[in-house]
């Protein structure tokens, strides 16, 4: 099936047409959420994050040009909106007040369960910029090349750092499965 | 391809970095040597524990992103009104007259395509059935509103839409029975009408008559029975006139419905 691309759905809202930004919206909210909630755990906030990221790209829509590639110019928004929020703003919502949400469910394997956890384990010992760089690199379609010009580095720093993170985590993982 | 540089392209496979041929050479080297399927496996279990039970975010999200979009449509339609009138009113009788005969011409040709093209494109279509889509999202979240004037934005997007679903019917006769403002279920009436062509359509339009204590939206309903001539609407106008509360106008309105459908 034939749909118009992200770039030219984007050109629409430069140009004034704004129903098209809905279209990306619906295109790019969950993997936007994601994004957020590997980053700060708050479902509550990352609503508000995601709501935010729109609000820039209305504002700035004018600064979007043929030459870019969408969704990189997206992602270094959404990475925006998360670092100036956390500059700006450390408090953190009271539990009470947040909305419920619904867990997927996954199929239940003992195994997995386990390595799950010790995962967790190793990923919370990364450092925050660790993390959003694996976090990133996760993020289909984004290549070292996207994800360096979001973190504002080089293709081959990202990529070196990236591997380092896979061989750090993998030996992190295998010392706790020792334990 | 060696073992040193299938390690070092390891990460660039599991992350999906590998170019085409890299990544058939990366194959034909595993195929050659399976005793390495086990590092590959390794590291693709550490970068898939990655993938965490994500929470779906709520229907609030969505309320929150389509008012917004709403707002910054009305916005601007503001700022091109503003811009627009005076720049036409204060221009040169040239520039007036030059505005005036484009925009002519630019009708003409449009009325000609209009007319003469039977073309489609296809990938426009698909596109016009997604903003379709965002603009039947946009109608349901903005008719659960509490504002009474984002209802009836909902009510006027809904008069927009080319094709009506299931969903947005059901929300229009939730809000032509229930919703605590007139103005809104008029509109109802009005956006319900467009569709009376439906055949649950116009059975729920007769069966929501009974239901309706304002007698705007009782003539409003009186006027669309005649319109569509609606035999089966008589009873339930007998019924409602049966009740002791009625406006004498809407009354006298029915009456002549009635006289009219017989």
């Amino acid at each position: 099936m034939n749909t118009l691309s992200d770039n030219a759905l984007m050109l629409k809202v430069k140009s004034g047409e704004l129903d098209a930004l809905g279209l990306l919206y619906e295109r790019y909210k969950k993997r936007l959420f994601g994004y957020f909630y590997q980053l700060n755990r708050d479902p509550w906030l990352c609503e508000d994050m995601v709501q935010n990221v729109f609000v820039r790209i209305l504002k700035y829509k004018g600064s979007y040009t043929d030459e870019n590639k969408f969704l990189p110019w997206l992602f270094q928004i959404a990475r925006n909106v998360n670092n100036d929020h956390f500059k700006r703003n450390k408090k953190i919502p009271e539990a009470g007040i947040l909305p419920k949400y619904e867990i997927s469910d996954l199929s239940f394997d003992p195994t997995m369960e386990e390595n799950k956890k010790l995962l967790q384990e190793a990923i919370n010992k990364l450092s925050p910029e660790k993390k959003e760089l694996v976090v990133l690199s996760k993020i289909q379609e984004l290549k070292y090349r996207d994800v360096a010009d979001i973190v504002g580095s080089t293709e081959g720093a990202v990529r070196t750092k990236v591997h380092r993170i896979l061989q750090e985590l993998k030996e992190i993982f295998i010392e706790l499965d020792k334990r | 391809m060696d073992y040193p540089e299938f390690k070092d392209l390891t990460p660039d496979y599991i992350t999906g970095n590998l170019s085409e041929a890299e990544l058939i050479s990366f194959k034909q080297f595993l195929e050659k040597n399976p005793e390495y399927q086990v590092e590959v496996d390794e590291m693709l279990s550490v970068w898939n524990c990655f993938d965490e039970e994500i929470p779906k975010p709520t229907v609030t999200m969505d309320t929150h992103f389509y008012n917004l979009l709403h707002t910054a449509k009305q916005k601007q339609q503001k700022k091109i009104l503003l811009f627009s009138f005076p720049q036409y009113f204060f221009t040169s009788l040239t520039k007036q007259l030059v505005y005036t005969f484009t925009v002519i011409v630019l009708g003409f040709v449009a009325g000609l395509m209009f007319n003469f093209e039977e073309f489609e494109n296809e990938t426009e279509g698909f596109t016009n059935s997604e903003v379709e889509d965002v603009r039947s999202q946009l109608v349901l979240a903005l008719l659960e509103q509490p504002s009474a004037t984002k209802r009836l934005q909902a009510v006027n997007e809904a008069n927009k839409l080319n094709e009506i679903t299931e969903a947005i019917i059901k929300a229009l006769f939730t809000t032509l029975n229930s919703d605590e403002n007139v103005n809104v279920r008029l509109s109802a009436v009005e956006a319900l009408s467009k569709y009376s062509d439906i055949p649950e359509v116009r059975e729920g339009l007769v069966s929501s008559i009974i239901l309706q204590e304002s007698p705007l939206v009782q003539i409003a309903l009186a006027d669309l029975m005649m319109v569509l001539q609606e035999k089966r609407a008589v009873d339930s106008f007998e019924l409602l006139m049966d009740k002791e509360d009625i406006h004498n106008s809407a009354r006298a309105k029915m009456e002549k419905t009635i006289k009219f459908l017989i």
